[in-house]
């Protein structure tokens, strides 16, 4: 039995060509782009859960920010990394960043932060690190737990952490104060979840994309996790409270009205298929 | 056990002792192979993972005296050691990608110089990539830049971040064209989900709070502002039906590490050699 | 021609060059107009695939596996295998690589078992560290789910129904969804078949909201690739656009 060519105005407009739809979401996308309609952007109580775990952070302890991202969901997960940042430099918390998972991320990183840093003339060594990306994951963990200096032996630029002015005195999970995850990828909270915040009480926050964020809702509901920036629109929160408003709040002006064309296009398509329905028998041949 | 691995006291003895643990090692796997049949190498393998998911297991619930038992100083070496293992299997993939594109350009195939490209691009990246790591330009970075550290910004920062970021970008136009051509409303539970999913679109973008800003915060309706009543579908309807599919999760990946920990899983890369 | 013409042309001409000498040296000019090109090549697929495309997928993998290969050496096997085995003459690391490169004989139909026997100690050594984590990940999860269904000093009422009640109904249900012990039939069966489709009632409102969260990542990736394209790359040569405050 072939199928009957669309008639019909309700039919045809079920079936347009795709690239009408591709068109509209890049012009409504540039123009807002060009001619952005600000509207102002509050925190949730998960980004401001993030922002008061890192400013609890002991003095003589330092954070760990471990950014297991790629490219691929940079526009989302750079932000977010830039924003924890500026407030690892703004409330005066020394912090590294490493990458369990993604080896193209601790490189992207290491940029946002030291583009960051110079506006604070924070220094490589004392204020801030990066260890690299570190095979292992699970492995790693447990080491770095035991032993941060052998563990994570080499920094990003080759040298042996252990010489690092911030890194004295850092030996083991006790010295941590916090680790923020930042990362795209499934499977990363639940091992700093299990074997590092769990078993040492290390306190975590973290951010996501906000593909997986609705997943990751539970951990924040049990206390395991202490905020969460969601997606861009996390960035966009925590770069309104650090006051460096930067690509994530301009992504969420123009969010805006890509999801209402998203909702009309949806609503359109189903009115479509609704007034487009065929009665029983009609069309068989 | 300390002296067995203790370093070597000076180089020409430590080659001495590298060659002797790589003949070692190649004789013994020899031996292995020669020595167990199918059985007993079924055995080995059953053997060797027992006693790693033991050792990770018992450290853990092994009670403690000034919180450490007899394996917690292993935990570390061996942890480091099982990493670094790991690290050497990187070849396998890009071996893989190699004899595929390679046979395309030894013989011509429709599209080689596609693959001529990937060699082109995969030798540029290793070369510049090991070449500016081992000419550090330190911090704070100078004007100019070594050659090779400008190519290998250029590889990294305007190549293979962009290629990765447009790529994924395109999903983009393909959840939009998804969603007007297949997302109807044919059922009731469709029909919730997508209340459900325009209240959360809208609730978390500047433009559904302004929808709804004319409700006061403090009024008994401030429920029904699109951001509230979008977080509270996140943490109220979304966040136990989460919870729901974890433990569900949990109990399954608990009894597939039992599983896999006392070798009764059967499958391609348990079954033994035919 | 005029010989102070041929001077001035020349001169011209001379810091043309310079210029573009100057800017080919910058490697930001290269990065901006690589990364325009790559991704415009990367969009033409928007329109159906074809050789830019296709070109551009192969260098982003060529790419890809060279900056692993890279990784892996300068971040890890160089600071934690090959220093402390030839600088700190740890002897033993040697065994790392022999181990590791069993993997290899995954290729080979004869010895191929010998790959499984290291798959067969990440495969365990992966089990050990679930055992690890199974209690600290998801203990707090079921101390979680207890919440209290009176209301106190604090806590009203509305808050408690529309908050705690709804949470322990949502999880019951979900949970009777997965449960497959019991047949649907008999009164006990039916009333959990019941809930089991209250369960995917509330799951559908679960998976919307992921949807939605969805949409807005996807679009995210799009608006900061535009934002690139216009702000960074069209804005370098065009400064309305670079003070458009995108």
């Amino acid at each position: 039995m072939t199928q009957a060519p669309p008639h019909g105005f309700w039919q045809r407009m079920q079936q347009i060509p795709r690239y009408y739809i591709y068109a509209l979401l890049a012009g409504v996308v540039i123009w807002q782009l060009l001619f952005p309609i600000r509207l102002p952007i509050a925190p949730s109580r998960a980004t401001l859960g993030v922002r008061d775990a890192i400013r609890n952070v002991p003095e003589d302890k330092i954070v760990i920010i471990s950014v297991d991202w790629d490219a691929s969901t940079q526009p989302e997960t750079g932000p977010q990394t830039q924003a924890i940042i500026e407030a690892c430099f703004q409330l005066k918390k020394r912090f590294a960043i490493m990458n369990l998972a993604a080896p193209m991320g601790v490189k992207l990183a290491n940029d946002i932060a030291l583009r960051v840093a110079r506006r604070y003339n924070a220094k490589y060594g004392v204020d801030w690190c990066n260890w690299g990306y570190k095979v292992g994951q699970g492995n790693f963990l447990m080491a770095v737990a035991k032993n941060i200096p052998k563990a994570v032996a080499t920094d990003f630029y080759n040298k042996p952490v252990s010489e690092l002015p911030m890194m004295r005195g850092v030996e083991n999970i006790s010295s941590i104060g916090l680790v923020v995850e930042v990362t795209g990828l499934a499977g990363m909270t639940e091992l700093w979840l299990g074997l590092i915040q769990g078993p040492y009480g290390t306190p975590f926050a973290s951010a996501y994309t906000a593909v997986m964020a609705p997943g990751y809702y539970p951990y924040l509901d049990s206390g395991q996790m202490k905020g969460m920036l969601v997606g861009a629109k996390g960035a966009a929160e925590m770069e309104t409270l650090v006051n460096r408003p930067g690509s994530a709040v301009a992504i969420m002006n123009v969010q805006s009205w890509a999801h209402l064309l998203i909702i009309v296009l949806i609503v359109i398509g189903n009115v479509a298929y609704f007034m487009g329905r065929r009665r029983p028998g009609e069309g068989r041949r | 056990m300390s002296r067995l691995f203790a370093p070597a006291p000076t180089p020409r003895l430590l080659a001495a002792y590298l060659v002797i643990g790589l003949v070692g090692s190649v004789i013994l796997i020899y031996l292995l192979h020669r020595g167990l049949g199918p059985r007993g190498r079924r055995w080995l393998i059953a053997v060797v993972t027992f006693v790693a998911g033991l050792f990770y297991g018992l450290e853990f619930y092994y009670p403690v005296h000034n919180r450490k038992n007899f394996l917690t100083d292993w935990i570390e070496p061996v942890s480091v050691m099982i990493a670094v293992i790991g690290a050497f299997t990187v070849g396998l993939g890009i071996y893989s990608l190699c004899q595929v594109h390679g046979r395309n350009v030894a013989r011509r195939r429709p599209g080689w110089p596609n693959s001529l490209a990937f060699f082109v691009a995969f030798l540029a990246m290793l070369v510049f990539g090991l070449w500016s790591h081992y000419t550090p330009v330190g911090e704070p970075a100078p004007k100019v830049l070594p050659w090779q550290n400008g190519v290998y910004e250029v590889l990294f920062n305007g190549l293979f971040a962009p290629l990765q970021t447009a790529t994924f970008s395109l999903l983009a136009f393909y959840i939009a064209s998804a969603a007007y051509r297949a997302f109807r409303m044919r059922t009731a539970e469709a029909a919730l989900m997508m209340i459900a999913a325009f209240i959360v679109m809208l609730g978390q973008v500047p433009v559904g709070a302004w929808i709804t800003s004319g409700i006061p915060l403090t009024s008994p309706w401030a429920f029904f502002r699109l951001e509230t009543l979008g977080e509270w579908i996140l943490n109220w309807l979304n966040m136990p039906a989460q919870r729901g599919i974890v433990f569900g999760i949990a109990v399954g990946a608990l009894a597939m590490s039992l599983r896999v920990w006392l070798s009764l899983e059967r499958g391609t890369f348990f079954s033994e050699q035919r | 021609m005029n010989p102070q013409l041929w001077i001035l042309s020349a001169g011209a001409i001379a810091t043309v060059l310079r210029g573009l000498t100057a800017a080919l040296r910058d490697p930001q000019l290269w990065i901006l107009w690589a990364g325009a090109i790559a991704t415009l090549g990367v969009y033409t697929i928007l329109y159906r695939e074809n050789p830019v495309s296709r070109f551009f997928e192969h260098i982003f993998v060529g790419l890809s596996a060279g900056y692993l290969l890279v990784a892996t050496w300068a971040f890890n096997l160089e600071g934690r295998w090959w220093d402390p085995m030839i600088h700190e003459r740890r002897w033993y690391w040697i065994f790392a690589p022999v181990v590791g490169f069993l993997f290899y004989f995954i290729y080979s139909r004869r010895l191929s078992w010998l790959a499984r026997l290291v798959m067969g100690l990440f495969f365990g050594a992966g089990a050990g560290t679930f055992f690890r984590e199974f209690f600290p990940l998801y203990s707090p999860q079921l101390y979680a789910s207890f919440k209290p269904l009176r209301p106190d000093a604090q806590v009203g009422w509305a808050a408690v129904i529309l908050h705690n009640w709804l949470f322990v109904i949502v999880l019951l249900t979900v949970l009777s969804y997965f449960f497959f012990a019991l047949p649907h039939e008999g009164r006990a069966g039916r009333n959990l078949g019941r809930a089991a489709l209250l369960g995917r009632w509330f799951m559908m409102i679960a998976f919307g909201a992921m949807f939605g969260n969805t949409v807005m990542a996807r679009i995210s990736l799009f608006i900061g690739r535009m934002r690139f394209l216009l702000k960074d790359w069209l804005g370098s040569f065009i400064p309305w656009l670079a003070h458009r405050g995108m």
